[in-house]
């Protein structure tokens, strides 16, 4: 491939944040003088609406084909400098970002002479890397109006009809008999006091009447292939098999509650030991009286975190719900059995947001709590015809009490679903430490997985309460509809290519991939490596195991690495910046510092209204690179912010923002 | 191991103590205390006591009798579980508690029967003065009906039964708080210990830094309407009192000459427990804090008698002055003496008791060198 002869250089002072280590000017003098760089500029803000402007101009005007812009780390402006390519029709992956300010100024503002000379190598090699690059287009893949929901508990239930309604055809699988999941027997809830059954039975009567929802139930999920936009999903009921051909998958497959060993806090050997749902199920079937075991009860006492937040065992992880949940069961007898006498034994209570009122109106009802040390948890022995807890009470001076009751309750947590692990398997998406599925990003990119296509929503994702799972799995609806909408899906170019003639297929290529991206495929008489482009993440681990040099990666090709290791171990003579102070930039630093009460007059005068850059100029009758210096200052200490684009996106208006400032 | 006694609250409650069970143990109250020491953590694990039913732990601390209820503590609690006003449940508490005769518990927690108590109390008593006098048609009729000596010997049975019961509540208390050792700590000596009592009654340096929060509603109230001088008036005032009428019955029949110096102590000593008294009975009437606001009526009923017998007390006292006499004046005479004769004989087993409980419990504070610095 040709190598670039029209490229366009920018080196950015960041209004000194830069400049005052490195020494800009004079790389930008080597730089001019290098093959195929046709503009290479020095500009106070690279990223002033300004220098934006006059980039677009250059590009235009000199017919540039890559342009570098040296300033701070692309994770700020990449997209910036990119929109300036394509308003000046340079495809975007002809600019290179090199970042200046956080690896260079900043880093080393100890060492000026070699922040420099650092800066001048990640300059050539940016450079070295433009000059090879290509012009990239979107990846498109077409996509299927349909979707699989596996799980139809409340989550799956709700994102099936979600998804239903902005038009997709859904097919949800369940695997038990009975929709539901845990939540249908659950009896009374909080905050609205439906019960579990109530709110299943209305989801599923809605589910049933719509014609886009197929419910299947009894059914598993057999062999998943395919990729985003084009799923092939295999379902099995009993002995029979249904192929489904969807855009997307969700995955809302739930939790199971944790199992005590036999032995936990006397679980299994004494007879009065019994875990939180077993309670909620006697709750729920109980008459006039709480009888357990024929035996009227008329104290209860909960151990909390029963499996839970185990510094040294398996479950690390808090389930958050179990909290809740047992203060409001113990609300609930207390306004069933008003005398039934209930002690929480627990390590912290966490009610979080409104479920703290649950906790308030427990202990104003007289419930006693008892704070334990996970290192000395409770005793619970027989004693007599009742049972006897030792505890030592944290917040009672760490006093040895004990207490008699007839019923303990285990507050057992929320543990992955036994199925997920062979689920992940089949859908190829990985489970976390808790064994949970995994989000990418649990902030950003919270129901994505690492699969395209394949979203997860509710407590698979890990313990959540029922508001929170259809939360995410109506955020993953959104997400699956924003894909299948259309009927071609946008995907960025920056993945694994393979050269059919170099390839010999060895197969290590489709061996290390972890998304299982790379196949065999027949063409011109021989088997050569295909990436599915759908599925390839561009993640490059392909590339260095392929022995003849056959896969390469869209934006980092052999020659454009190699170009910029040149680049950065060229020797870069650079003269000692004292003397080598630039004439115009020492100009310009003293008109600066001639206006020093500048931003003053700029802040009195968008007090008013927002303005763009000419238009302060011209008001305030001031150089406009002045302005702009003391503007983009303001800019970087949040005392003014753009505010959009005049009319004919041309520049950025700027307003003051909300804040207060001292006017000595 | 201790038991835990769920039923304990409930008990508390009947002392007074609003919603404590709200507390959910962030120690915000202990914090904000100013008299809590080192190691004293109080208000917080006092309500934790109540809350598992602790009893013991409660009676032999010398820390409750730390608190002068002040109140600073409710007004920070976010939980509203009013700390102030629990402290001084379980003041009232430790005193039913002390006292052998069950009397205090009954006359603590059933306000019915307390004004009936003391209504009959002041009604034996009217009778009983009314028969003192010859000249009253009652004597005749009652010493027909109770033989002088009879009623003689009574008065005596019931005034050493007060008696009794103050010392047995002291040898209660005391027996608890020489049990509760707190570790292996440096003690004081005797001497220097009652000297520091005596220094916090006279000053009430401690009682001083309570209400010393910025947004406290004491802050910036001039010295002599802070609740620590309306209490050293009371106390002083009482005080005073108790040594001019020691003295005069000592020295020599009463209602003679003004100069003498008991007459002086006396005048003095009145006007500040009227004022100490009724700036109280004032604060309580406007509820100026919560503390003041959520009392007892043993204990608004046990100041109003102080405030009755040292008004009345005044009254006389300017009445021998000026030698105005009015009919009233009788009768003023007779409520006087009902009073101060109720206060005495309900020494132990009213709020009054405090006057000797705290200073014991001071005295061992300062024993083993807890103080605050």
């Amino acid at each position: 491939m040709e190598k670039k002869q029209r490229i366009g250089v920018y080196i950015c002072h960041c209004g000194g944040n830069i400049s005052d280590y490195v020494d800009v000017s004079q790389i930008k003098d080597i730089v001019k003088g290098l093959d195929g760089v046709v503009v290479a500029k020095n500009v106070m803000f690279a990223c002033a609406d300004s220098n934006q402007k006059e980039m677009v101009n250059d590009i235009v005007d000199q017919k540039l084909d890559g342009i570098v812009v040296a300033s701070c780390s692309p994770k700020l402006h990449l997209h910036t400098f990119r929109n300036v390519a394509i308003r000046a029709g340079l495809n975007p992956y002809n600019y290179t970002q090199v970042n200046i300010r956080e690896q260079c100024s900043w880093a080393h503002s100890d060492t000026p002479s070699e922040a420099s000379e650092k800066a001048a190598g990640l300059i050539l090699a940016g450079i070295n890397r433009v000059s090879h690059s290509e012009a990239l287009e979107n990846i498109e893949v077409s996509s299927t109006r349909a979707a699989v929901v596996i799980g139809a508990g409340v989550s799956g239930m709700r994102a099936a009809i979600g998804l239903s309604q902005m038009g997709n055809q859904v097919y949800l699988i369940e695997k038990e008999y009975k929709p539901g999941g845990h939540i249908a027997r659950w009896g009374e809830m909080f905050m609205d006091g439906k019960t579990g059954d109530e709110i299943i039975s209305a989801l599923l009567t809605k589910v049933k009447s719509d014609k886009n929802i197929t419910l299947f139930t009894n059914a598993g999920i057999g062999k998943v292939s395919g990729s985003l936009g084009n799923f092939d999903v295999e379902v099995r009921i009993s002995d029979e098999i249904l192929n489904l051909k969807v855009g997307a998958i969700l995955v809302t497959t739930g939790y199971d509650h944790y199992q005590p060993a036999i032995g936990e806090y006397g679980y299994g050997e004494l007879s009065n030991v019994i875990t939180l749902p077993e309670f909620r199920e006697l709750l729920n079937n109980c008459g006039d009286t709480l009888n357990y075991q024929n035996k009227k009860v008329n104290s209860i006492a909960f151990i909390y975190c029963v499996g839970m937040r185990q510094t040294k065992g398996e479950n690390k992880y808090c389930s958050r719900v179990c909290c809740t949940t047992a203060i409001h069961s113990s609300l609930l007898v207390h306004n069933k059995f008003k005398s039934v006498l209930v002690y929480h034994l627990y390590r912290d209570i966490r009610t979080y947001g409104k479920q703290e009122v649950l906790y308030e109106q427990s202990s104003k009802n007289g419930d006693i709590y008892l704070k334990f040390d996970e290192k000395i948890p409770p005793k619970v022995s027989n004693s007599k015809h009742r049972l006897l807890i030792q505890v030592k009470d944290e917040l009672t001076r760490k006093q040895d009490l004990e207490l008699e009751t007839d019923l303990v309750v285990l507050v057992t947590g929320l543990v992955p679903g036994k199925d997920t692990a062979e689920l992940a398997g089949k859908l190829k998406i990985p489970v976390g430490n808790d064994k949970f599925f995994n989000e990418i990003h649990p902030k950003l990119r919270p129901v994505e997985t690492v699969i395209n296509g394949v979203f997860i929503g509710g407590s698979c994702q890990g313990p959540k309460n029922i508001t929170e799972s259809v939360q995410s799995a109506m955020a993953a609806t959104v997400k699956i509809n924003a894909l299948t909408k259309n009927p071609t899906i946008q995907l960025e170019p920056v993945i694994a290519r393979v050269n059919f003639d170099t390839c010999v297929w060895c197969g290590k290529c489709a061996e290390v991939c972890e998304y299982d991206a790379v196949h065999p495929l027949e063409m011109y008489g021989k088997t050569v490596a295909s990436v599915n482009e759908a599925v390839c993440k561009g993640c490059g681990i392909c590339a260095p195991v392929c022995p003849n040099d056959a896969i390469d990666i869209a934006q980092y090709s052999n020659a454009e690495i190699e170009g910029m290791i040149d680049g950065f171990s060229e020797k870069v003579e650079l003269k000692e910046s004292a003397e080598s102070e630039d004439e115009q930039s020492a100009v310009t630093g003293a008109e600066m510092k001639d206006q020093p009460q500048l931003w003053l007059r700029i802040s009195a005068s968008l007090q008013k209204e927002s303005k763009t850059i000419p238009a302060l100029v011209k008001e305030l009758d001031v150089p406009a690179n002045v302005l702009t210096y003391h503007l983009m200052t303001m800019n970087k200490y949040s005392l003014v912010e753009a505010d959009g684009m005049d009319d004919s996106d041309e520049y950025y208006y700027y307003r003051l923002k909300n804040i207060q400032h001292d006017q000595n | 191991m201790t038991r835990i006694d769920p039923g304990f609250a409930s008990e508390i409650t009947k002392y007074g103590a609003s919603d404590f069970n709200a507390c959910f143990n962030c120690g915000n109250c202990t914090a904000i205390c100013g008299l809590t020491a080192n190691d004293a953590n109080f208000p917080r694990m006092f309500i934790r006591y109540g809350m598992l039913g602790l009893k013991e732990e409660i009676l032999k601390s010398k820390e409750l009798w730390l608190c002068y209820a002040c109140g600073d503590c409710s007004e920070t609690c976010p939980r509203q579980a009013a700390p102030g006003n629990y402290m001084a449940a379980l003041h009232r508490y430790a005193i039913a508690s002390y006292e052998p005769t069950g009397l205090t518990k009954l006359l603590f927690k059933n306000k019915l029967l307390f004004i009936l108590f003391t209504s009959i109390m002041a009604l034996v008593l009217g009778v009983f003065l009314f028969t003192l006098k010859p000249d009253h048609v009652v004597s005749r009729w009652i010493f027909k009906m109770i033989p002088y000596a009879v009623i003689h010997n009574m008065g005596l049975v019931i005034f050493t039964i007060t008696g009794m019961s103050i010392i047995w509540g002291l040898l209660n208390m005391f027996l608890r708080l020489k049990s509760n050792k707190s570790g292996e700590a440096k003690k004081n000596s005797c001497l220097s210990s009652w000297k520091e009592v005596f220094g916090e009654l006279a000053t009430m340096k401690r009682y001083r830094t309570c209400d010393l929060e910025e947004d406290s509603y004491w802050k910036d109230k001039p010295a002599f309407q802070k609740p620590w001088f309306i209490h050293w008036s009371v106390m002083w005032g009482f005080i005073g009192l108790l040594a001019a009428t020691l003295l005069d019955f000592l020295l020599k029949d009463p209602a003679t000459t003004t100069w003498w110096p008991a007459r002086i102590l006396g005048t003095l000593a009145g006007l500040f427990l009227i004022y100490g008294t009724s700036m109280m009975l004032l604060y309580r009437s406007r509820k100026a804090t919560r503390s003041y606001a959520e009392t007892n009526i043993a204990d608004n009923v046990f100041l109003w008698f102080l405030w009755i017998a040292g008004f009345t007390g005044f009254w006389m006292e300017i009445s021998v002055f000026f030698t105005f006499n009015h009919p009233a004046n009788h009768y003023i005479l007779l409520v006087h003496t009902i009073i101060s004769m109720e206060l005495v004989l309900l020494f132990a087993f009213s709020k009054f008791a405090h006057a000797v409980y705290r200073p014991l419990a001071l005295f061992y504070y300062f024993r083993e060198n807890l103080s605050n610095n």
